[in-house]
């Protein structure tokens, strides 16, 4: 018996979101599309429901920050699969690139714009976007104008990070757009100089 | 080639969004010797040319500034009554001038639920079922264009009679608001529109209908 969730067959649910796969077969497993509409109502309905259940904003961005890291968490396997077959990153460096390039590619369609080093911190790095995908129809009221609804996607980052073997804390910040800073914990710069001599 | 204004009309009938974008204004200031030559009267807020009607000042227009002060309703800037101020020959010559007031922001609110009824009634009216309702209201100095949405909210544009595309504007608009209005997290239905990326894209969309001119904006 297959679990269904409707009783009778209803057509758009039971479709698959990525039309290539029934028809080539086995070949390109192209990542299902879906529309900004629907993506944008679906991420501001998240940020209502997190909104009904906090009383400031901090409580708002670390709610958002903790759905993203759902979604870290899961996008990290597939894509590692599909662009590195299977073969994760071990140095730092070639980390913070495959997430500037190919998984913020697989997730928004485009890569971050800048990826720096902070110039005092060896530890300390910064993911820039100017316009991020999910703050593209969000206009914040000026009474809570530090929310940048971003700390979604520092989540998400936190989740890649940290599941890769490199813990790190990412916050969002109002900074030449949208910064993502990322923090790596000592113990990783600790093995990354380790591993330099090789 | 001018867009003079976009009302956003909910589906009760409240306005919950409007942008003056281009308003022509006609004053016309000139000095004045006692004793003055138009009879003004005092009306709502305002004081007003009722008789004596010549060289632009026309009847209805309001008094907007006495030497160069704007006058606050029917005080001058220092607080002193406009009608006695200039019944006093001691204040003469002095110069003043008229115009067309400036809607206030409740008089927009009166006048787009005025709209909705009079809309509600021509859909009602017409013999054919599935009316439209109001598309169209033209006059000889403008024209206003009226698009009614699936779901009650109605879209209003005044423009120049002569420029063209303002279909296209309304769908537009309705585009620009449904993303940056419907789908920002913070903006509740049915309430007066607040967003900055809504005001932003909104103005654009104008600047692009009004530089298309006559012929209406390429596709």
């Amino acid at each position: 018996m297959e679990p269904r969730f409707t009783r009778s067959k209803s057509q758009a649910l039971e479709r698959s979101l990525s039309r290539g796969s029934s028809r080539t077969g086995s070949g390109s497993a192209a990542p299902p599309e879906v529309t900004l509409g629907a993506f944008a109502l679906l991420f501001s309905e998240l940020v209502q429901y997190s909104q009904s259940r906090v009383f400031s904003v901090a409580e708002l961005q670390a709610r958002l920050a903790l759905l993203g890291r759902q979604v870290g968490l899961r996008v990290l396997d597939p894509l590692v699969a599909r662009e590195r077959g299977g073969r994760r990153e071990t140095k730092v460096l070639p980390l913070l690139l495959f997430v500037k390039g190919p998984l913020w590619r697989s997730l928004f369609g485009k890569e971050a714009d800048k990826l720096e080093q902070a110039n005092d911190d060896a530890r300390t790095f910064y993911v820039i976007e100017r316009e991020p995908l999910v703050n593209a129809f969000i206009s914040v009221p000026r009474e809570s104008s530090s929310l940048n609804c971003a700390a979604f996607t520092a989540g998400l980052l936190e989740a890649v990070l940290g599941a890769s073997g490199f813990p790190a804390r990412v916050t969002a910040h109002w900074h030449k757009g949208t910064t993502l800073m990322i923090k790596f914990e000592e113990a990783v710069m600790a093995r990354e100089r380790g591993m330099e001599g090789r | 080639m001018a867009i003079f204004s976009v009302y956003v009309v909910n589906k009760a009938g409240g306005l919950i969004y409007q942008l003056d974008h281009y308003a022509p204004r006609a004053d016309t200031e000139k000095t004045f010797s006692f004793p003055l030559d138009l009879v003004l009267r005092p009306h709502d807020e305002r004081v007003v040319v009722a008789f004596g009607q010549r060289d632009g000042i026309r009847v209805g227009h309001a008094v907007l500034a006495i030497n160069g002060a704007e006058v606050n309703g029917r005080f001058t800037a220092d607080g002193k009554d406009v009608l006695e101020f200039l019944g006093n020959p001691a204040n003469y010559p002095v110069s003043i001038r008229f115009g067309r007031h400036r809607l206030s922001s409740n008089e927009k609110l009166m006048l787009a639920s005025m709209f909705h009824s009079l809309f509600a009634i021509g859909s009602q009216l017409s013999p054919e079922i599935g009316s439209s309702g109001i598309e169209m209201l033209e006059t000889d100095t403008f024209k206003l264009h009226c698009f009614q949405t699936l779901t009650g909210i109605k879209f209003m544009v005044l423009a120049d009679p002569r420029q063209a595309g303002i279909d296209s504007l309304l769908r537009k608009i309705y585009e620009i608001y449904s993303d940056f209005a419907l789908k920002n997290p913070f903006y509740s239905l049915e309430m007066p529109i607040r967003c900055e990326l809504f005001d932003q894209n909104l103005k654009l969309a104008l600047e692009v209908a009004e530089k298309a001119g006559p012929f209406g904006p390429g596709s």
